[in-house]
């Protein structure tokens, strides 16, 4: 009984915290129209192969200065960790953004609308509406965009899992590698020029 | 039974829970993700023979608390990030000018309280309505890859380091504590060389102590 009071305490609690801070910010009304159009074609095309992009590109610009700053391991604990984690970001964003791109192609290929589809009951127009749902095939459901998104990125976590051991990892190692006998390389023109 | 009805239940599903929430999909499908990566990279450190054990020691307690860090972090910050953002939109905080003009034409009241709704409070035509959606989706895809960033880009390698060095330090005292162990009983059960055994001396180190007697 005890519980369920503090749960409801919480509950409360957490409710009266978002209403005192959200009644602290102003209404806010996005007129600019370049700005308005940004938002409403993020919302419509944008998915997750674009927010595997972005993660990507904003991680390559962050996560190696982080492993660079670690100044509690030793110099070259952190060269090595530098290298692997620019290698592991490339291979990532790479294998990531194709796959999930991929995959949603492939289902929007085959999650058309009864009507765009030619000859419904051969094998190829079978296979255009094969992840079509019922809620579009009756017409309550007009728009696909997310749902075929959604069906694409659960296919791509699929694949991931054979393209993790397959292309990731082992890519991951090569660039690692490639990037620590550049390092050391580079160190060692450095120590005879001094 | 045709092919498509096969995937029913699934088709259905997606659709109630995906179809219009981008947002929840990309968290649900990005933590699956993590794990996967984490075992493969895991994998990957362990069977790379260019990195020394030290290191191995840093970089595999690195990827583990990387994966686990971000799962975290990003139910924590990702999802406060998208909570606000839809929330902000939701009640009417952050709106677009075609909805907000439309809510003052039609007098709505308590547009922005916490408690209004814009969908059920404000009685919008199917334009506007469309309108909103495109928005909200967008603020919401938004809102996700900025809590995204911040969590994964920025909170989680800083905490990931920390726990690695930290499990390195740990595992380094152990290995070393169990390398002068090995040493001392090295030392204890050392038994002195003998160069050449001859007659005599395998005597005297067999009966040596009972001819004493």
């Amino acid at each position: 009984m005890s519980n369920i009071n503090n749960i409801n305490f919480i509950g409360r609690m957490s409710s009266a915290m978002s209403s005192t801070v959200l009644s602290r910010i102003p209404n806010m009304t996005i007129a600019n129209k370049k700005v308005l159009n940004a938002i409403n074609t993020v919302g419509a095309k944008f998915s997750s192969p674009e927010n595997r992009l972005i993660l990507g590109a904003s991680a390559l610009m962050t996560q190696p200065f982080i492993d660079a700053s670690n100044k509690k391991v030793d110099e070259e604990t952190r060269k090595v960790s530098v290298a692997r984690t620019v290698a592991k970001i490339i291979a990532g964003t790479f294998t990531g953004y194709f796959v999930r791109a991929g995959c949603i192609k492939l289902i929007d290929y085959m999650t058309k609308l009864p009507n765009e589809v030619v000859n419904p009951k051969t094998f190829g127009g079978k296979l255009k509406t094969l992840f079509t749902p019922d809620a579009a095939k009756s017409g309550i459901l007009k728009d696909l965009t997310k749902y075929k998104n959604a069906l694409g990125t659960i296919l791509a976590l699929g694949v991931m899992l054979v393209t993790n051991f397959l292309i990731d990892a082992p890519l991951t190692k090569y660039l690692t590698n490639k990037f620590v006998d550049y390092i050391h390389k580079n160190d060692a023109k450095r120590e005879e020029k001094a | 039974m045709s092919m498509s009805s096969l995937f029913n239940s699934f088709k259905n599903y997606m659709v109630k829970y995906y179809g219009s929430d981008h947002g929840k999909m990309l968290v649900h499908t990005g933590v699956i993700g993590w794990v996967l990566s984490a075992a493969a990279q895991v994998v990957a450190i362990a069977t790379n023979d260019k990195i020394s054990g030290k290191q191995k020691l840093y970089l595999i307690p690195q990827e583990l608390a990387d994966a686990a860090v971000n799962i975290a972090s990003f139910y924590l910050v990702t999802q406060s990030f998208k909570a606000l953002s839809n929330k902000l939109v939701n009640c009417g905080k952050l709106l677009n000018k075609p909805v907000r003009e439309f809510l003052q034409a039609n007098n709505i009241k308590n547009v922005g309280k916490h408690t209004f709704d814009v969908l059920r409070d404000g009685n919008l035509n199917p334009e506007t309505l469309e309108k909103f959606k495109s928005f909200r989706s967008g603020v919401d895809f938004i809102g996700t890859t900025v809590g995204s960033i911040l969590s994964c880009n920025i909170i989680t390698p800083i905490i990931r380091n920390e726990i690695a060095t930290h499990k390195q330090k740990k595992n380094l005292a152990r290995m070393e504590k169990y390398n002068v162990q090995i040493r001392d009983n090295e030392t204890k059960n050392t038994v002195p060389y003998l160069p050449k055994p001859t007659m005599q001396t395998f005597q005297a180190k067999a009966y040596g102590t009972s001819l004493k007697i």
